[in-house]
């Protein structure tokens, strides 16, 4: 059976969802621009596994989580520094601090590998959440396909902005022309440039989940969902003020 | 922000305290609001039992496809707030100062990612 295809889903689920989760997960399973295709899986797996983590339900009550020492529940396939990234992520991400990225990159951790480590780890949270909000099964991960990472860094990508550097506003050119369009270039779209297809990745499960780029500029009108512009807004607020999101 | 902005461009009065999760605010003029606001709260908090209860009720007044397209849109925050707080991204500069009433009556700047903003703080 194809992924994806909610063939036993109570709910009738628009084709777009199903085709953008298959088409990530092909991409997953492939080697990445700084891991392999069996290392993306098992940051895939790594972001289901935070979910149960005991040492990150302790951690969270923590009064600083940078003080508090043990051990993950963890598959024990990845660096433990890539591991407390993944679960840093799931559970506790108003806490990470550029510190704590400088840090790992001098243990060990690129930057580069950590941009597309969160990558997948919200990607694949994102699509799980899904499931889990219709109360379905999740996913099984896809088979890894065999390879080497490309290991691309876009040349302009710099430093000033967040943690890590980002092609700047006006950087979609060249190979990076398709990041984003022109005069949409907020920080968010930027924040996984370094990584260029971790971009992308986020972009085309954005685009069904949520809104295309084109629909996001329109603020009244048909949205293309069952839903308009401000319900839409409406879920999403709710989740981001639960998330203690600022940006 | 989004959500004032759409408000705005199509005129409706809107609470922005039901975001914080103010049931006693919840506005009449968004076809649903409490279900969806109800539902996406579940997703949020992942509480299975919640998820299960606010999802029928979503499902009992305004039918399995607004369901379905709200699971997305939830499901699509729930990675959103992580690409911003991991990546350690400010808010954008042009947003600073029209967003300044909003991040004050909601009261963000409690939040510790707020650090990431310090222009946004002052």
């Amino acid at each position: 059976m194809q992924a994806f295809s909610y063939s036993e889903s109570p709910y009738e689920i628009r084709e777009d969802l199903g085709q953008a989760y298959r088409d990530y997960w092909a991409r997953l399973a492939e080697p990445g621009s700084w891991w392999t295709g069996a290392e993306r899986i098992a940051i895939a797996q790594e972001s289901r596994n935070a979910m149960t983590c005991e040492f990150c339900t302790q951690r969270k009550q923590a009064v600083s989580p940078y003080s508090f020492a043990g051990e993950h529940d963890h598959e024990g396939t990845l660096d433990p520094l890539a591991v407390d990234a993944i679960h840093r992520i799931i559970t506790d991400q108003t806490r990470i601090t550029n510190s704590y990225v400088q840090d790992n990159l001098a243990n060990g951790l690129s930057q580069e590998k950590y941009v597309e480590l969160a990558g997948i780890t919200v990607v694949t949270l994102s699509i799980d959440e899904f499931n889990r909000a219709l109360g379905l099964p999740l996913e099984p991960l896809p088979e890894p396909i065999a390879g080497e990472p490309t290991r691309y860094r876009p040349a302009h990508a710099i430093e000033g902005t967040g943690f890590v550097p980002m092609i700047p506003a006006d950087g979609n050119v060249g190979p990076e022309a398709d990041l984003w369009p022109e005069g949409a270039n907020a920080n968010v779209l930027r924040a996984f440039s370094s990584v260029p297809d971790a971009v992308r990745d986020w972009m085309a499960v954005g685009a069904a989940q949520y809104l295309s780029m084109a629909g996001m500029q329109i603020f009244a009108g048909d949205t293309g969902r069952s839903i308009d512009r401000m319900q839409i807004e409406l879920v999403a607020a709710r989740v981001s003020s639960h998330n203690e999101c600022f940006y | 922000m989004m959500l004032s902005l759409s408000a705005n461009t199509t005129e409706t009065a809107i609470d922005l305290q039901m975001i914080n999760g103010s049931s006693a605010s919840e506005t009449q003029e968004i076809p649903f609001a409490s279900e969806l606001n109800n539902f996406a709260e579940a997703v949020a908090q992942r509480d299975t039992t919640n998820i299960s209860r606010t999802r029928d009720e979503l499902v009992e007044v305004a039918g399995e496809i607004v369901m379905v397209d709200a699971a997305g849109v939830a499901a699509n925050f729930q990675r959103m707030v992580r690409i911003a707080d991991s990546m350690g991204i400010p808010i954008d500069e042009k947003s600073v100062e029209p967003g300044a009433d909003i991040r004050q009556e909601l009261d963000l700047g409690r939040f510790e990612s707020a650090q990431n903003t310090p222009s946004a703080n002052r």
